[in-house]
């Protein structure tokens, strides 16, 4: 029997523009046991506008539209195995990873942190894979 | 369900690290887990040239940085009871793609038959670090 692929729905705005993600992809695929999280950027859930901010503030609310994405999708952070985060600057990791330290539950998911250009002035965009 | 578990039973299961070098949590505070076993697969945290033993940084060429990070990525799949043999996906990041080629040579030595599906990209590393590897591993 061949594995699930399925688009999960994004649950609390009619488009996944507003999770940052764009029109051209979906937020949520869960394929097999796992859901594949695109890369989110810092977006206000309810008006689907962008949240330009500093790494701390872009962090924080991208977690907490992934807690909501996860949770509606019937999964939770900690179910989650492994995070990508993309910041503007490494020099900002430890502003992202003080954030990041208190949605995370004890132990951690894997994760790894690199920096790279990111589109739009976004500071930082985070991916991840959860168990279903 | 468990906290770690999921309703279709399958389970997050933490990999500890297997010399006290190789946990950057206590050495640096990144909130992450050394490699995370779930689904069949192993995740591992982004593997970096630190000395598995003290933690220490070892900074060299991408050469020498890769040689350490090898030894370790096999260290830890090896004590999850896989092995550098059985990737399945790895993203190499490096500082400056001009050193592609450097990177294909040392990377060969390590997996040498039917290697794993890879992506390498340049981007900025932590402590200014050459090379970067993100690993998907079969348990």
């Amino acid at each position: 029997m061949p594995a699930k692929r399925e688009v999960v729905a994004a649950p609390i705005h009619p488009t996944d523009a507003s999770l940052g993600v764009g029109a051209a992809a979906s937020a949520i695929v869960r394929g097999g046991d796992f859901l594949f999280v695109s890369g989110l950027t810092a977006t206000d859930l309810q008006s689907g506008t962008a949240m330009r901010g500093t790494t701390a503030s872009e962090t924080r609310q991208i977690l907490a539209n992934l807690k909501q994405l996860l949770a509606a999708a019937g999964s939770s952070l900690d179910k989650v195995v492994k995070v990508n985060v993309l910041i503007h600057s490494m020099l900002e990791a430890p502003n992202m990873n003080e954030v990041y330290a208190r949605f995370f539950p004890d132990p951690p998911p894997a994760r790894t942190v690199c920096g790279a250009r990111l589109p739009d002035g976004v500071k930082v965009i985070i991916e991840c894979t959860a168990l279903a | 369900m468990t906290m770690n578990g999921s309703v279709s039973g399958i389970m997050r299961e933490v990999i500890a690290a297997p010399l006290g070098g190789l946990d950057l949590r206590q050495h640096y505070g990144h909130h992450q887990s050394p490699a995370i076993r779930a689904g069949g697969l192993i995740f591992c945290s982004g593997m970096l040239p630190i000395d598995a033993e003290t933690g220490e940084r070892c900074h060299g060429t991408l050469t020498s940085e890769a040689h350490v990070i090898f030894r370790n990525l096999k260290l830890l799949l090896e004590s999850a009871g896989s092995s550098l043999d059985r990737l399945v996906q790895v993203h190499a990041l490096i500082y400056d793609s001009i050193e592609y080629d450097v990177l294909n040579r040392v990377y060969r030595q390590y997996v040498a038959n039917g290697p794993p599906a890879r992506t390498v990209w340049t981007a900025q590393i932590e402590a200014g670090f050459k090379i970067e590897l993100d690993v998907i591993a079969a348990a």
